[in-house]
């Protein structure tokens, strides 16, 4: 009927434009969106050339007088491309209806930034923009996990401690470590993180982690100064720009996404020995050999060994690693109702996520739910995200290490099918350690446990001053609490030879936090005599966060089963209650500007102001700046006629971005009460640390070349980029005389110089889009090497202290590479004493290990890394494969060093690699890698231990299904798609090393289930 | 237009001129330093806990007073049982190179700078506050942390520095005067010499004023409970105390004539303000002796655990672990024997008081507690004592020692015991070891003097002077770096 009324309306108006008054005219029609058909209300209406106009009124109706000559009517709307109709004294009708369609410049083509938006083509920084699909089909655990198999800059360093854990945070880089020695181990933040913006407000990896990666829109990885420059001090490290889906406009929509994972364990990294193997090894080692010429102690020894050995004559076998490990399942699920028009707009969601992890007892469950509206009227909109999370992990109490200590030949379970609380326990009087049972703590009443609670609230207005000029105010807001419990039960081994009153363990630590960050920018563009196209960004931000942190522990449970903090007998001794607090403010000035001639010569500039109340009050503000420029050789027009290249950018930046991410406190010098000790006096205070509010804050000076390359109409694509990264000075923790007063101090001291390139590739042999048919094959590598410079003798302590540690390989010297693996060189076993063979510096050989030949024998860092991929999408089916590879890199093999050879009187109790067993050095082995087997003898690090790390590994593999429309309809929805992902399948390397200490690596397959109503 | 940029300029220049006091943001579960030092008790509290500090084992709760120190200066007995004694019987070798040794030094130096860094930020901070203090509370403070880094540096420099009578031009250990994140140069000890008798004549100007002179050491609290900052002179680097320190240290740099003229000066005053111990309290056998003579102390520190050094160390129920008490050869010929060779008697306070039998051996009572628990006397580690004072004027009288034969006699006379008739090197040391034992000063002696160390009355089983026993190596942390 509606519409019916609106034909009769449109037939009318237009009857009356052209039986108007001589001289003037009166056009009248309604605007409407291209996709959809909703009216557009606000849209200006002008005369090309003159001033004054209309505005589309609620329902997208306007009305225009205009003097009755030729002229263009231009339509204008935020958004939208202009749309300009000539008004030929005769087509009145054609302005019955005007339809406009939005701005060509989709996400694929635009750099968010996260302060400001650019078109791709005019951004002169080094950027990676990932849709969601995209990230989704290479794997759906996390965005981080993601992003790393998307794009080789962005590294998740694989924590061969913490395996798998999904409760612990990965380390993350983008184009390597800009530095910082020993700053980690004294703050425990990770100083060479990139700052993590997610829908223009700063956030924490953890959120990012548990963000569903349902709600994601869009992640950009901004990486060089030009781009980064503009968050400043946080800068040097790139940032990570995430945005969540905006509601759709339309009736009210429901989709569903879901994944169902399955998570085993990989120990196909372990090397164990079984039960004949270890006690064949024992035997060798001289464990059931006494030394003392007691006669009774042989005999008990020997009674001990055949013992054991009759254990094995039984069939005992004991896998342990299989005890702690289960299959683990994860099932995540996003519901999202979204719909409106286009003054209000609205989004609900709910996400649900739980995840076992390989190990049991390992679970991470998040619930969070989220609210977006979006209001607009005439010039202004205001929108609004709010998110509500709710976190509940917990962590196994025993570590997978000491699964992989227990020997074999012990049985799990006792004659009555009870677990024993040791597996050996030396009889009364003989001087020997008790073997406790993994099994047993294991199956005590202890937890370790943590909840969360927490919300975000960013606000954000926007005003459309005018088409050129936009105003934003923003606001964020984030509570979070947390709350970590463990428990430790007294019949633990640990408190074995304590007191009653001293047993059991409980602490408990709650975190508080409260963060708040505003926003103000004013935004302009202007295209000037349609060749100089002008952008500029100002604006002021601020932030404050307050993280404070209570904790206590409480001792004296007598019980396993009852466990409340109650029940407890009182407080550790000397224990106190813990709290600190730290509060973090900043606040900053930023302009961006950008201006591209003709579309083909761009610039880019940024400053930024910096205030932080971490920098001492001498050097409280920084400045941090950038320049970037491009050359679109496309659009030259020697390039343009022949068509051959739709993209051919040459860019370059440089810039200074910084680096914040440390401690509150740095620049104060605090006190502390010697509590201790009062006097007559009463109380006294004395130094607790020293503040230096001399130290110049790290910053970065980051040159970047690019070329950016797509021809052979889209089929090949390509990514060209050189970087070299200044990093001047150097913050370190540093080791000094004791005679200033402090053991170390935090230090400018030296500079590290990194240069490295990356390349991306994708050729699509078969490019069909309009079908829905595609090849594509992509290839990306990338590339660094750091070195120190002018550190001089600033880390001769860690020098010292690494040459005489047992693993320490990491050196300090100037033109020495961060990564490089020092050591002395060794030419092996010699066949005829069994000895090592060391080179010294001047190339002599000699028998005898001297530290001072160290030298450099490999380098962690590979010469070149990256991912090999293929997808192939034929009409709604796809299918993926990434394979990452690492090539020219070396390791210091530590299951070597330390579970083959340099096993001594206590570690031979533990269960160790099969190799400490075969290929040792004897009288008829004389040809072996390794020396012979000995407890006493000690092996020093040496290059025979550094060994080629060249791996090929099956990261993704996936495949998918987009039911055709004409299925879906049928089963009344909008869409469905389904997924099935694999990760981590399959693990070739040059050089076998034991991984997943703690906690073992998993291979993951999910399946995902995508459906909208 | 126009009303937007104007808006936006205002609210930039607001935002500009407030930012900066935004930004100081205090810590709240520390003491930042502009809060602590914003008032007089701040400063007060800082120079206490200075103070507090000094009783730590490495310094002078243990190792630089009755422990380390001692076994270098031979004072005690060390048995031949490794179980028993461990590590001590290479110390009493002068085997300072074991990782035991090596690390306990390092924690004596470590913390010895950490306290003078402590004091270096007290002075820094004094320089520029704007707090108002009361009365000459400036002056003290500033004189007291003078005193602090200088007495400081003095004993490092004892300790760590060489010989100073063979070689006063030999590189030692650093002088920090500031604060400083860059490492100081070490200085030659004569340089050190210069800084430290520079730094307690500046204090001892400041402490001009030191109640000490007017109302002595007072040594009970304030009866109106008003603060006890002004009271027990004796606990503070008072004005006596830095005089008697420029007199010990002129001493060991070699400069007799200010030696003489400072310990004299102490002397003098001694009269009213460090009266020589009530006899009554030490002679026969008093019931509650006041072992330590406490009268006679010019400074000393204040150890809220005393007893537990007595019982660490001293007290004979330690056995079969190991107990510090003097070679009993040693004791009974010529410490407390001997007659008029040696000056040793069992008339002697000293003796009486201090060595009490169990079973055939006599143990180092000094640091059990008297009987009234709360008395402050019960906590005192002395630091400079009135002995001291008459010993240096002896010794500093002349290059042949017999003129300063009356000091002594002044001496053994408040001690109970009969005139020397001359003095030797060898008597005065005895008398030094009569005076001073387990007080952390003989090794210093043995060293200023450069003399062998008396550990037994056999001279042939006393360790002979040496650089290598006298000269401890410095930290790596030092050379190393």
């Amino acid at each position: 009927m509606r519409s019916f009324c609106s034909v009769i309306f449109l037939f009318l108006s237009s009857f009356f434009a052209a039986f108007a008054q001589d001289g003037t005219v009166v056009l009248k029609g309604k605007v409407m969106d291209s996709v959809d058909g909703y009216s557009l209300i606000g849209v200006g209406v002008t005369v090309e050339g003159r001033s004054g106009g209309t505005i589309t009124d609620v329902d997208g109706y306007y009305e225009l007088k205009i003097p009755k000559q030729q002229c263009d009517v231009v339509f204008s709307y935020l958004g939208y491309d202009d749309k300009v109709i000539r008004y030929t004294l005769k087509n009145e009708s054609s302005f019955s209806k005007v339809i406009m369609h939005m701005n060509a410049t989709q996400l694929d083509d635009v750099v968010v930034t996260g302060v400001y938006e650019r078109k791709k083509e005019s951004f002169t920084g080094a950027s990676a923009t990932f849709k969601s699909d995209q990230l989704k089909s290479v794997g759906t655990t996390n965005v981080l996990q993601s992003l790393s198999t998307l794009d080789p800059s962005f590294k998740m360093m694989e924590s061969s401690q913490f395996g798998s854990n999904p409760n612990v945070m990965p380390e993350i880089e983008i184009r390597g470590k800009t530095s910082v020695v020993g700053l980690k181990e004294e703050y425990g933040t990770d100083p060479n993180q990139p700052l993590f913006i997610l829908d223009g407000f700063e956030t924490s990896i953890e959120t990012i982690m548990n963000l569903n990666m349902n709600r994601v829109a869009s992640v950009t990885i901004l990486k060089d100064a030009a781009s980064t420059a503009i968050y400043g001090s946080k800068a040097s490290n790139g940032v990570v720009v995430i945005e969540t889906k905006a509601p759709a406009r339309g009736r009210l929509q429901l989709s569903y996404k879901g994944d169902f994972g399955l998570s085993l364990a990989d120990l196909s990294d372990y090397n164990l020995m079984n039960a004949r193997e270890k006690l064949e090894f024992e035997t060798l080692a001289g464990v059931y050999k006494d030394n003392s010429g007691d006669p009774f102690a042989q005999l008990r020894l020997d009674d001990l060994r055949n013992q054991r050995l009759l254990e094995i004559e039984r069939g005992v076998d004991t896998y342990w690693l299989s005890e702690p490990v289960r299959a683990g399942f994860t099932h995540k699920h996003n519901i999202y109702a979204e719909g409106g028009e286009d003054k209000i707009r609205y989004g609900v969601g709910l996400s649900v996520g739980n995840t076992n992890g390989v190990m049991k007892g390992s679970d991470r469950q998040t619930l969070e739910g989220n609210v977006d509206l979006i209001y607009r009227t005439g010039k202004f909109q205001f929108s609004n995200k709010l998110s509500i999370n709710w976190l509940d992990v917990s962590n196994p109490t025993v570590s997978f290490a000491e699964y992989a200590y227990a020997n074999p030949y012990y049985r799990k379970y006792n004659a009555d099918g009870g677990i024993d609380k040791y597996l050996y326990y030396p009889a009364d009087g003989v001087d020997d350690y008790p073997v406790s049972n993994p099994l047993w703590n294991a199956h005590l009443n202890n937890w370790d446990k943590a909840s969360g609670f927490g919300f975000t609230n960013n606000f954000i207005f926007e005003w459309f001053v005018t088409k050129e000029l936009r105003l934003r105010a923003k606001f964020g807001l984030t509570k979070q609490d947390d709350d970590e419990q463990a428990r430790l039960s007294p019949q633990h081994t640990q408190f074995d030879d304590m007191g009653e009153t001293e047993k059991g363990l409980y602490t408990h630590t709650q975190i508080k936090e409260l963060i708040y960050e505003g926003d103000l920018a004013v935004t302009f563009g202007k295209l000037i005599a349609e060749k100089h196209m002008l952008n500029a960004v100002g604006g002021f931000n601020f932030s404050n966060s307050r993280r404070q942190i209570y904790g206590y522990s409480a001792t004296g449970f007598t019980d396993d089963q009852f466990d409340a903090p109650s029940f407890a007998n009182g407080y550790p001794v000397g224990d106190s209650p813990d709290y600190s607090e730290s509060l973090k403010r900043a606040a900053s000035f930023y302009i961006n500007g950008g201006y591209a001639y003709d579309e083909r010569y761009l610039l880019d500039f940024n400053y930024r102001l910096d205030g932080a109340s971490m920098f001492g009050t001498g050097n409280r503000f920084r400045n941090t700046w950038s320049v970037g420029t491009g050359w679109n050789i496309h659009k030259e027009p020697f390039m343009k006629d022949s068509g051959f290249f739709s993209l051919l950018k040459l860019r370059g930046s440089v810039g200074n971005p910084g680096n914040q991410n440390f401690a509150a406190y740095q620049a104060f010098s605090t006190y502390k009460f010697n509590g201790w000790m009062t006097n007559v006096f009463g109380t006294g205070v004395i130094l607790n640390a020293l503040g230096n509010t001399e130290l110049s804050w790290q910053e970065t000076t980051n040159y970047d070349i690019g070329l950016d390359l797509t021809f052979w109409g889209e089929r090949v694509n390509a990514t060209f980029d050189y970087y070299w990264k200044h990093t001047d000075p150097l913050l370190a923790i540093i080791t000094t005389p004791g005679s200033m007063g402090v053991t170390s101090v935090a230090m400018n001291a030296g500079s590290q110089k990194t240069r490295g390139w990356e390349a991306t590739l994708r050729i699509s042999p078969i490019y069909r889009p309009a079908e829905g048919i595609m090849w594509n094959i992509s290839i990306n590598a990338t590339s660094s090497k750091s070195e120190y410079a002018d550190i001089g003798n600033s880390f001769s302590a860690l020098n010292e202290s690494g040459k005489t540690s047992l693993v320490g390989t990491t050196r300090y010297y100037d033109g020495g590479s961060p990564t490089a693996i020092w050591a002395v060189r060794s030419a092996g076993i010699d066949p005829a004493t069994g000895k090592e063979l060391f080179i010294k510096k001047d190339g002599t050989y000699s028998f005898t290990y001297d530290v001072n030949d160290e030298v450099v024998v490999g380098d962690t860092q590979p010469k070149v890394e990256g991912l090999l991929g293929t997808s192939l999408y034929f009409k709604g089916l796809s299918v993926g494969c990434y394979l990452r590879y690492r090539v020219g890199g070396q390791v210091f093999n530590s299951s070597l060093f330390q579970k083959v050879e340099n096993i001594g009187t206590q570690e031979v109790y533990n269960n160790q690699d099969k190799r400490a067993l075969y290929d040792r050095w004897s009288e008829n082995n004389r040809e072996a890698y390794f020396k012979g087997i000995s407890l006493v003898q000690r092996t020093e690090k040496s290059s025979r231990f550094v060994m080629d790390d060249n791996s090929l590994v099956g990261e993704s593999f996936n495949i998918g299904y987009e039911f055709p429309d004409r299925i879906v309809r049928r089963m009344r929805m909008g869409a469905l798609n389904i997924q099935l992902n694999m990760t981590d399948m399959f693990r070739a390397t040059s050089v076998r090393v034991e991984r997943g200490i703690d906690y073992p690596f998993a291979r993951t397959v999910t399946m995902s289930l995508g459906i909208t109503f | 237009m126009r009303k937007i940029y104007a808006f936006i300029t205002m609210v930039s220049l607001a935002v500009l001129t407030s930012c900066d006091a935004w930004l100081d943001v205090k810590p709240y579960d520390k003491m930042a330093q502009d809060e602590l030092l914003s008032s007089e008790a701040g400063y007060m509290k800082l120079l206490n806990g200075i103070y507090i500090e000094l009783n730590r084992d490495m310094l002078y709760g243990g190792a630089m007073s009755v422990e380390m120190i001692e076994i270098m200066g031979g004072a005690y007995v060390i048995g031949t049982d490794n179980s028993v004694w461990g590590n001590y019987a290479d110390l009493a070798e002068y085997e300072y190179g074991t990782d035991y040794w090596r690390a306990r030094l390092n924690e004596t130096w470590n913390k010895a700078y950490s306290l003078i860094l402590n004091c270096n930020l007290l002075l820094e901070n004094l320089e520029t506050t704007d707090v108002r203090f009361t009365g000459d509370n400036y002056k003290i403070i500033k004189g007291e942390a003078l005193a602090l880094r200088a007495m400081l540096h003095f004993d490092m420099l004892r300790l760590f520095g060489p010989v100073y009578s063979r070689n006063p031009e030999m590189l030692s250990i650093p002088y920090y005067k500031k604060y400083s994140v860059v490492p100081n140069e070490r200085l030659a000890a004569s340089e050190v010499a210069a800084e430290i008798t520079r730094d307690l004549h500046e204090a001892r100007i400041l402490l001009a004023n030191d109640p000490v002179r007017t109302s002595g050491t007072m040594t009970s609290a304030p009866s109106d409970g008003s603060s006890a900052f002004m009271y027990y002179r004796n606990l503070r680097l008072n004005y006596y105390a830095v005089t008697a320190l420029l007199a010990r240290s002129a001493l060991y740099f070699g400069d007799n004539d200010a030696a003489y003229k400072y310990s004299t000066e102490v002397i003098d005053a001694a009269q009213e303000v460090f009266p020589f111990v009530d006899r009554n309290l030490v002679s026969g056998s008093p019931e509650d002796p006041d072992r330590i003579f406490s009268s006679e102390v010019i400074f000393a520190l204040t150890h809220s655990q005393r007893n537990t050094v007595f019982k660490g160390y001293f007290d004979p129920s330690r056995i079969p672990n190991y107990v510090f008490r003097m070679d009993n050869d040693l004791m009974s010929n010529v410490i407390y024997g001997g007659g008029a060779v040696t000056g040793g008697s069992q008339d002697d306070y000293r003796y009486r008081v201090n060595w009490v039998a169990t079973g055939a051996n006599r143990y180092f009572y000094k640091y059990s507690d008297m009987v009234d628990s709360g008395s402050i006397t019960n906590t005192m580690i002395p630091m400079i004592r009135l002995g001291e004072m008459y010993l240096i004027a002896a010794e500093s009288r002349s290059a042949d020692l017999e003129a300063g034969v009356s000091y002594v006699n002044r001496l053994r006379e408040a001690r109970g015991v009969s005139k020397l008739p001359t003095l030797t090197r060898k008597t005065l040391q005895y008398e030094y070891i009569r005076e001073l034992y387990g007080e952390g000063q003989l090794f210093f002696m043995y060293k200023r003097m450069f003399s062998p160390v008396i550990v037994s009355s056999s001279d042939s089983r006393n360790p002979q002077p040496s650089d290598a026993i006298f000269v401890v190596p410095l930290p790596s942390s030092e050379t190393d770096n």
